[in-house]
């Protein structure tokens, strides 16, 4: 049994690869291992609460969509790392601040020679 | 207590201007990054003390000969309502505005301590959701040898893979070691070796060992609530940089040397791949500035080491950081 963090990122795979909304049930057909229709929509509200998925109310049953790409939440991803937005301190460090072209240059010439 | 909240004064403006501009210049901050450490968590502890010190004895020295039986005066004072005993004493207003400085002073930095960590815990609990529904565990960090990344094997502070070319790698603390997590991107393991992707991995695992960010939260906390002091500008880039140094030295103790340069020198953003984004306002164009002198500190102190700090200079600097600290407390609760 997959534990609610891996179907989460189960679902949201899912979601993203696919280009229209879909159901519960439709999300459950396309897992694998078949979990309960219930633990899918726990899941799939659990997503929404995060702001991870829409759910359209239009229609019975609800069809669940991404809130955005998931591009879009990695470029959002990388400006928290990097500073630019949100909060800096939330993420410890990046390893990698950034070294100029020309000092970046000028290490692999001695690393080469070396 | 008049010599006291003075004494309290001069320490304030002491940690508030100069001790921060020349520790933060100094060098034996390159050879022992820990006592340089020590040294400025010393600092905040004094600075923030003798700051609301300095205002509180002053604003007691009508009501005691000491500040414990001045405190108590004054409660019990407050508790009685007894406006005839601030006559009798010859407190003016000056002393009760002092006293009200101090109380506030307090709480403002209690209250931002307070709302930063609680901001920063919410932020990353955010991220880390984030990361976990981006990212793909690592496996074959080096397909020739055929173990996954470091760590990775005891599957609980396995580094993550977020897809982006991008060359990154950091760590995101969490309440426990289970929910800690070291993220690298696509980009750095395309850019790196094993060896080096071992040792950048050693690196965040230094930064989680050690606790950075309970470290450097106190700083962060610091900055925000007083922006315009010099301490905590100072404070809050010094501790960072350190906090660096001491994570590198943490990789050093089980790898080479050459694979941290190497890492920081060619996980660097290479020229044509990030030069739409880091022209003009991308997303590592702010970051830069910043992290550019720190990254340049760290590769000329792994290129070429310091000499070895001597054992009574280290000596020194612990037993200025430990009387930093006892000094100024001992004297509020005894003097």
């Amino acid at each position: 049994m997959a534990s609610l963090g891996e179907l989460e990122r189960s679902v949201m795979s899912i979601l993203w690869d696919d280009s229209e909304a879909l159901s519960a049930n439709e999300l459950r057909g396309r897992l694998g291992d078949g979990p309960a229709v219930t633990t899918v929509l726990t899941v799939l509200s659990r997503l929404e609460k995060k702001g991870m998925v829409v759910r359209d109310r239009g229609l019975r049953p609800h069809r669940y969509s991404p809130a955005a790409s998931r591009e879009e939440h990695t470029v959002d991803l990388l400006n928290e790392v990097l500073g630019t937005a949100g909060d800096r301190q939330a993420v410890l460090t990046r390893f990698i601040g950034g070294v100029s072209d020309s000092e970046a240059a000028a290490l692999r010439r001695i690393l080469q020679e070396g | 207590m008049i010599w006291l909240a003075a004494f309290l004064a001069v320490l304030a403006v002491l940690m508030a201007a100069p001790a921060p501009r020349l520790l933060s210049g100094a060098t034996f901050r390159l050879s022992s990054p820990w006592t340089a450490m020590l040294l400025w968590q010393a600092m905040a502890l004094a600075g923030g003390l003798s700051l609301i010190g300095a205002p509180l004895v002053f604003g007691l020295i009508p009501f005691g000969d000491s500040v414990p039986s001045a405190v108590a005066e004054v409660l019990r004072l407050v508790r009685a309502v007894d406006y005839g005993a601030l006559e009798d004493r010859h407190v003016s207003p000056v002393h009760l505005f002092s006293l009200c400085l101090a109380v506030l002073l307090a709480g403002h930095l209690l209250l931002t301590l307070l709302r930063t960590s609680t901001r920063t815990l919410a932020a990353r609990r955010r991220h880390r959701d984030l990361v976990r529904l981006l990212s793909s565990p690592a496996h074959g960090g080096s397909p020739e040898r055929g173990t996954p990344v470091e760590g990775s094997g005891t599957g609980r502070r396995a580094a993550l893979i977020i897809d982006h070319e991008i060359p990154l790698a950091y760590c995101l603390p969490g309440v426990t070691a289970a929910r800690s997590m070291t993220v690298l991107s696509q980009g750095m393991l395309d850019a790196l070796g094993a060896e080096d992707l071992d040792a950048v991995v050693a690196h965040e695992h230094t930064h989680l060992q050690q606790r950075h960010h309970l470290l450097t939260m106190a700083f962060e906390a610091w900055y925000r609530a007083l922006p315009w002091l010099p301490t905590t500008r100072y404070g809050r880039e010094a501790v960072l940089e350190l906090t660096e140094m001491l994570a590198d030295d943490g990789a050093l103790r089980d790898h080479p040397r050459e694979a941290l340069v190497r890492s920081l020198a060619l996980g660097a953003p290479a020229s044509e791949a990030t030069t739409d984004e880091t022209s003009s306002d991308g997303p590592l164009a702010a970051a830069h500035h910043d992290d550019l002198q720190v990254t340049a500190a760290r590769l000329r102190r792994l290129l070429s080491p310091p000499p070895q700090m001597g054992r009574t200079a280290r000596g020194a600097v612990v037993v200025l950081a430990a009387s930093l600290m006892v000094v100024p407390t001992a004297m509020l609760l005894i003097v």
